[in-house]
């Protein structure tokens, strides 16, 4: 599929796709037909170092026959060549075990005149995409910092989804993403981002400014001891933590063992301040859909509301087993949140510092990674600029921090939230959180020992 | 392979006038089975075929992809990535020129005895399925096992402006398995990843049942024995899969030359090495790291890398000295060398950069009871699950999953959760022997962006660290 490529198109090699598998004897059918057009540059050192157009159309079957499961993919959507995809998936299926677990796709229309954010002026940017990257880069360099490295995407995707079970539905977005990270020192470093649906919101330069600001902040840290921490998370790397509750709470992770909240819905799970949604699609959310991969409509889940853990989220067979209701969030085998936003709270960034006693105040993190998924244990490092905060004021930037604590008691002991909320995606937060600052008390702060 | 679609590729761009083109046609095909909790869940099977195009326009890099392998579409593609080098050239302050290598033509495959077309889905299916009865006949407290067995044909056609036509076949076999264990109210849990390059021989190679089974009577000792971890200054003996991921994170990441030089500095970070410190001594004596992408078998095997570098095995760390860094073509022209054939794409749609293949300490000469007898209070530290490290590859953390008190020289009580913290210099400088052995497990090692996870293999041999300052959970 190339550009200029039309909804017709889609919508044809969906319906396609299903008349086939239905002639070949298939009782239940999911096919998604799905394009992504993205067009980047990456720059570091001030410099762009390569830019990227790249664009992939796949077609994706879900197929069950006589109680027997497939899942596929291809990318040659010539009708000879899916027909032959076709006869490979059911011939493959044909010597499957029946599947216990199995669950009728639901009869479902779908609303055909709604679909997530489209800016057809992002769409139409062609070599423009560089100027964008280097007045980012500027802005840093203006903003006290050396030197600047990071990527900005445009990306447009179109998907059209036929299913057995009567779902038809056609969607398309867009969206913009700009992650940079400046220098002021070699350890001294600043970060920012923009994310937005729309060119009018996407704002490259003000995160250029914010991550060459948060560099010349930082120069120059210094010493700080091990040992427990109010800290404050600022949207990025309270995305990062929010994602990391909207894995939990996918059904296919209680199933597996990967979930600190299994067996506890409609218990208290998190301070009364907290309440997360999931939701399918909404205005500004970067990965809207209105339609989950088995042909459902999109909605908005309460995950945990005013800290009673609510719901999982469900596909067909995960409801099914756990007789509940799917709650569209399909993925065929792992149900996965959508967007996931945290309501406001009432502080300010600057309340929260003033609040604190002994804490750390923390712009970025990366490398978050867990000792054991059930119970929740994990550490996480900080990167960029991080502060020392004492007896309510920054006191100076520090370096070498990592976070050791675990999900469970972090979201008991959330101590603030901000009212100021910013949509977060960027390459360690894959699911695209609409995140407020938070103020956690008593994490557990280590170095390494050099 | 439409060798032809590449020389279209490569014609067009020259006809451009560009400096350089090269074109890699990529197909990569993948069948996959997931069993949870002894349930499986519906089989996967994806064809991918498409092609990643590199132009060097006016010192501008462009890389572009599609599965629209029309020669129209094609042609579209190689003028636009040609303009937009140009466009992007007026932003740049260095620019990218790729390091002149031999141009080669060579045909080469990893070795396939029982070749992977024939392998189905219930093949994986009960191999599984075995798999997860010798968990639960090992362990029934293993409440929770998600299991999963793939196979890759991962196949290429790259072809350059300079003359290099390479054509690859590589299949590969890979296992992860995530089990966890409840017992007396508590949880206990380990990831495995297993795999190599090969036919279906590998999946017998791999020995998954009994791996599966030790792991899990392991972890109901973690949970039934563990006592807590001694915490301290004390001398350490990380088994090989904690060797493995050392030399992974703290010499096979900081030695990738394009981190070095920045180019990931927003992404995966940076390095603590600088360009001027090649010959550096960073770590004692006794470190030594290599990658080699070359080891039959090995799950980041590969003979030419994806622009068309022949492929040799990198002495990273030799004798605690930074003897090679990882390149490919633009970072070997920036340090006035070579490419050492370091560069992979993971698909059609991704670039290529530099990567790892197959890094490990290498091994030393002691047996592993020489190691233990020179502990006199210690801890033995053989897997881990917690791991991260700091985006300059100077700050890392390991958990130990099992692990052992070491007392004059024997292994005594099983300890909880021991926490390595340690500086990469530190780390390295505080190694003093080497064992014999050589253990290797696979992974998925993610850099890039967009994204991309290589299949690597990381390993060594059970390495004994003096005087470490060790904490706990």
């Amino acid at each position: 599929m190339v550009q200029g490529s039309k909804q017709r198109d889609f919508v044809d090699i969906a319906e396609s796709g299903l008349d086939q598998a239905l002639s070949l004897g298939a009782d239940e059918v999911s096919v998604i037909c799905s394009s992504s057009r993205e067009k980047m540059v990456r720059f570091s050192n001030n410099s762009i170092t390569a830019v990227k157009e790249i664009d992939t159309t796949e077609v994706f079957f879900y197929l069950a026959k006589a109680g027997r499961r497939i899942l596929g993919s291809t990318s040659d959507l010539d009708k000879n060549g899916i027909k032959e995809f076709l006869d490979r998936l059911l011939n493959a299926a044909a010597s499957f075990k029946v599947t216990r677990a199995l669950t009728s796709l639901p009869n479902q229309r779908l609303p055909t005149n709604e679909h997530s954010d489209y800016d057809k002026k992002l769409s139409n940017i062609g070599d423009e995409i560089a100027e964008l990257a280097n007045s980012s880069i500027q802005a840093s360099l203006s903003s006290g910092a050396k030197r600047a490295s990071g990527s900005l995407s445009l990306n447009e995707e179109t998907i059209a989804i036929r299913t057995s079970g009567g779902a038809k539905g056609f969607d398309k977005r867009t969206k913009a993403l700009l992650n940079i990270r400046a220098f002021a020192e070699d350890d001294s470093s600043g970060h920012g981002l923009s994310c937005a649906t729309k060119l009018s919101n996407f704002d490259p330069e003000k995160a250029g400014k914010q991550a060459g600001s948060y560099a010349k902040r930082s120069k120059k840290p210094m010493g700080w001891e091990e040992g427990i921490y109010d800290i404050i998370l600022t949207p990025t790397v309270a995305a990062d933590m929010v994602q990391l509750i909207g894995r939990a709470s996918s059904a296919f992770a209680v199933e597996s063992g990967l979930s600190f909240l299994e067996g506890q819905v409609d218990e208290k799970v998190a301070v009364d301040e907290l309440t997360l949604r999931d939701i399918g699609c909404i205005k500004g959310a970067l990965d809207s859909r209105v339609f989950d991969d088995e042909g459902l409509p999109t909605h908005e889940n309460l995950v945990i509301k005013k800290g009673i853990l609510k719901t999982f989220l469900h596909n067909s067979t995960t409801a099914k087993r756990a007789k509940k209701k799917s709650t569209s969030n399909a993925g065929i085998i792992e149900p996965s949140p959508w967007n996931l936003t945290v309501d406001q709270g009432d502080y300010s960034l600057e309340e929260m510092i003033k609040v604190t006693k002994k804490g750390i105040l923390m712009t970025n993190n990366w490398y978050t990674r867990f000792q054991n998924y059930r119970s929740g244990e994990y550490s996480t490092i900080p990167r960029d600029a991080t502060f020392l905060i004492e007896n309510g004021k920054i006191k100076h930037p520090i370096n070498g921090v990592r976070i050791s604590d675990a999900l469970p008691r972090q979201l008991r002991n959330i101590a603030a939230i901000g009212k100021e909320r910013v949509w977060i995606e960027w390459w360690e937060v894959s699911t695209p959180v609409l995140a407020p600052t938070m103020l956690i008390n008593g994490a557990r702060a280590t170095k390494a020992v050099a | 392979m439409d060798e032809d679609l590449a020389d279209l590729v490569i014609s067009t761009a020259q006809d451009l006038g560009v400096e350089y083109a090269e074109a890699r046609i990529h197909s990569s095909h993948f069948l996959g089975c997931l069993l949870k909790n002894g349930e499986g869940e519906p089989a996967m099977l994806s064809n991918s075929l498409g092609l990643g195009i590199r132009i060097l326009n006016r010192g501008g890099l462009a890389f572009g992809a599609t599965n629209n392998l029309s020669r129209s579409n094609v042609r579209e593609l190689v003028k636009s990535l040609t303009n937009s080098a140009k466009a992007s050239s007026k932003y740049i302050k260095r620019k990218v020129i790729f390091s002149r290598e031999t141009s080669k033509t060579a045909k080469w495959s990893a070795r396939e005895r029982v070749h992977l077309d024939g392998v189905s889905y219930e093949d994986l299916l009960s191999s599984l399925q075995e798999i997860d009865n010798s968990i639960i006949q090992s362990n029934n407290k293993i409440k929770n096992r998600l299991l999963s067995l793939n196979t890759t044909i991962e196949e290429k056609y790259i072809a350059n402006s300079d003359g290099s036509r390479i054509e690859s076949r590589v299949p590969r076999v890979g296992f992860f398995g995530m089990l966890t264990a409840s017992e007396r109210g508590s949880t206990a849990q380990r990831m495995l990843q297993l795999g190599g390059s090969g036919g279906w021989e590998v999946e017998k190679k791999l020995a998954l049942n009994d791996v599966c089974s030790k792991e899990s009577i392991i972890l109901g000792r973690v949970l039934r024995e563990a006592k807590i971890s001694p915490k301290g200054k004390l001398d350490i003996i990380i088994g090989p899969d904690v060797a493995g991921i050392i030399a992974h994170e703290h010499c096979g990441h900081p030695t990738e030359a394009d981190r070095i030089l920045g180019r990931e500095a927003a992404q995966a970070g940076e390095s603590f090495l600088k360009p001027n410190e090649i010959a550096t001594k960073i770590g004692s004596d006794e470190s030594y790291v290599s990658d080699d992408p070359t080891i039959t078998g090995s799950y980041g095997f590969y003979l030419y890398d994806d622009e068309g570098v022949k492929a040799r095995k990198r002495k990273l760390l030799d004798g605690g000295m930074v003897k090679e860094l990882l390149h490919n073509r633009s970072t070997a022209k920036d340090f006035k060398t070579k490419s050492n054939g370091s560069s992979r794409a993971m698909g059609y749609d991704r670039e290529p950069i530099v990567r790892m293949a197959n890094t490990f300490i290498e091994p030393g000469d002691y047996s592993v009871d020489e190691l233990f007898e020179g502990v006199k209070h210690g801890v033995y530290i053989k897997s881990f699950m917690e791991w991260n490290i700091d985006d300059k590859r100077l700050n890392g953390r390991f958990v130990g999953l099992e692990a052992y008190n070491v007392v004059k020289g024997e292994i005594t009580n099983m300890v909880r959760d021991p926490v390595l913290e340690i500086t990469t210099p530190k780390l390295w400088g505080s190694i003093d022997a080497r064992a014999s052995d050589l253990e290797f497990s696979a992974a998925s090692c993610g850099k890039g962006d967009p994204m991309q996870g290589a299949p690597v293999w990381t390993g060594g041999p059970h390495v004994r660290l003096r005087g470490i300052r060790l904490g706990s959970r």
